[in-house]
């Protein structure tokens, strides 16, 4: 009886750790490059393994930009850059960097061209009539910024001094 | 200059006949100004067009976006998304505009801004989300866009120039008094359904990882967030349209993989928040 009740704590406590994880927790995904993998989310850990590009991986969870990954019997971190979820598929877009520098350096005179409309469909935008009701009521949630520090601290959000960053990583010039 | 001054003039006393009051005349003399304001101002070569007048149209541009899909009727989430955008764009170069964020009622994955402050991510997006700081790198995107001024850069471009320029000169002829709504219609439409320059588009990622980091989030939100995207397929009709209008989340993730390197690995450990994102926006998930 006894053995029974914690079989059944035990399995509560289960099922409990698994919808209390993150709601991406064991996606498949693949690695873009080869990628070591470490015992914990830190470059300079302890090295498991070493992977190369398009290994199929089980992923636990993200933590920062580090993902924990399984593959066979090793369980580690690797860094979530180097990572895709779903399954490598030659029919999906080509996500390889020389594809996004190609992509990247097209002329940017022209704008993106395309039917489409950014948040809702083209129909509904081709039909929108303005509402300045809507824009009043959007207006009358705004929070003033003592409200937003207030809401910070209690998420335990602490501001940082942080360069914007050009594409190359190196910090962007201060204004003066 | 002449000419012009004396159309207004004939059409304010016209509305002083009518009976209007003098603010709304006021405000009428002020729109026609405007218009043919707008359209100096962002043909100016030197890029240059004063806060004020920012603020003006996106409010102008606003309208129409809010009219293709009203707001969410949930006060909370409104409420919430104005919490996290207002202490993300706290920490911008630009903390002084009046920023305000909207959930719509749009089941399409995706997310846009007008100049001046303004913010909408779709119920869509929300959904796809897992934690706060996964919004704030979305919002911090968005936001990137308003402070580096990128819708008014693709307003300069011609088309959209023409668009303005027709849409003032018949406000100027008009009788509305609102025809500086009226003249964005056009390109407002134009411009959301194109979608920004692609290195603009890129320019914001580094914006949002950037703004969600000084905030004191875990600045890979939005790169998790693109993951999240990149996994679906391109062939998904509510996000077809995100996809034609941005470079693809995989080009965007190669992108803030050189950019963020191993720079961001001090804020290891920053909170993702995704206990109070879940229950903030519990009301506009699909019942299980």
């Amino acid at each position: 009886m006894i053995d029974r009740m914690r079989r059944l704590c035990w399995l509560v406590a289960s099922v409990a750790a698994v919808l209390a994880a993150p709601a991406w927790a064991q996606e498949t995904g693949f690695t873009l490059r080869a990628t070591d993998v470490k015992a914990k989310p830190f470059l300079d850990a302890e090295l498991l393994a070493k992977l190369p590009e398009k290994t199929p991986v089980t992923v636990l969870v993200r933590q920062g930009g580090w993902m924990q990954i399984k593959v066979g019997e090793t369980q580690g971190w690797v860094r979530m850059l180097s990572l895709r979820l779903g399954n490598p598929d030659p029919k999906q877009n080509d996500t390889s960097l020389l594809a996004a520098i190609t992509r990247s350096s097209r002329p940017s005179a022209n704008p993106t061209v395309t039917t489409g409309v950014r948040g809702f469909s083209e129909e509904d935008l081709k039909a929108a009539k303005p509402s300045p009701e809507e824009v009043a009521k959007m207006e009358s949630f705004a929070v003033p910024p003592a409200g937003a520090a207030q809401f910070a601290v209690a998420g335990k959000l602490v501001a940082q001094r942080v360069a914007f960053v050009k594409a190359d990583g190196k910090p962007e010039k201060e204004k003066k | 200059m002449n000419a012009r001054f004396a159309v207004a003039a004939m059409l304010a006393a016209c509305c002083l006949l009518a009976g209007c009051a003098p603010e709304q005349t006021a405000a009428f003399m002020k729109n026609v100004g405007g218009v043919e304001g707008l359209v100096r101002n962002i043909k100016d070569a030197s890029g240059t067009i004063d806060e004020p007048r920012e603020i003006e149209l996106g409010h102008g541009m606003m309208e129409t976006l809010l009219g293709a899909r009203p707001l969410v009727p949930d006060a909370e989430v409104q409420r919430y998304v104005n919490f996290v955008g207002a202490w993300v764009a706290a920490q911008s170069d630009r903390p002084g505009l009046p920023w305000r964020f909207a959930v719509n009622d749009s089941d399409h994955v995706n997310a846009f801004a007008a100049p001046g402050g303004y913010v909408i991510v779709t119920k869509g997006m929300i959904n796809t989300l897992h934690s706060e700081a996964e919004l704030a790198g979305v919002l911090g995107h968005e936001i990137g866009h308003v402070i580096r001024k990128h819708h008014l850069a693709a307003l300069r471009k011609g088309a959209f120039m023409n668009l303005l320029g027709a849409g003032a000169a018949a406000g100027a002829a008009g009788k509305s008094s609102g025809e500086l709504v009226q003249a964005l219609v056009g390109p407002t439409k134009d411009l959301y359904s194109r979608g920004l320059d692609k290195d603009d588009e890129f320019e914001a990622d580094r914006v949002g990882i950037v703004l969600a980091a000084r905030a004191g989030y875990d600045p890979y939100g939005l790169p998790a967030a693109l993951q999240t995207l990149a996994k679906i397929k391109a062939d998904d009709p509510y996000l077809a349209l995100l996809f034609k209008t941005h470079p693809n989340p995989g080009a965007r993730l190669d992108q803030l993989a050189l950019a963020m390197g191993a720079g961001f690995d001090r804020f290891q450990g920053s909170p993702q928040n995704a206990d109070r994102f879940r229950y903030a926006t519990r009301n506009l998930r699909p019942p299980q």
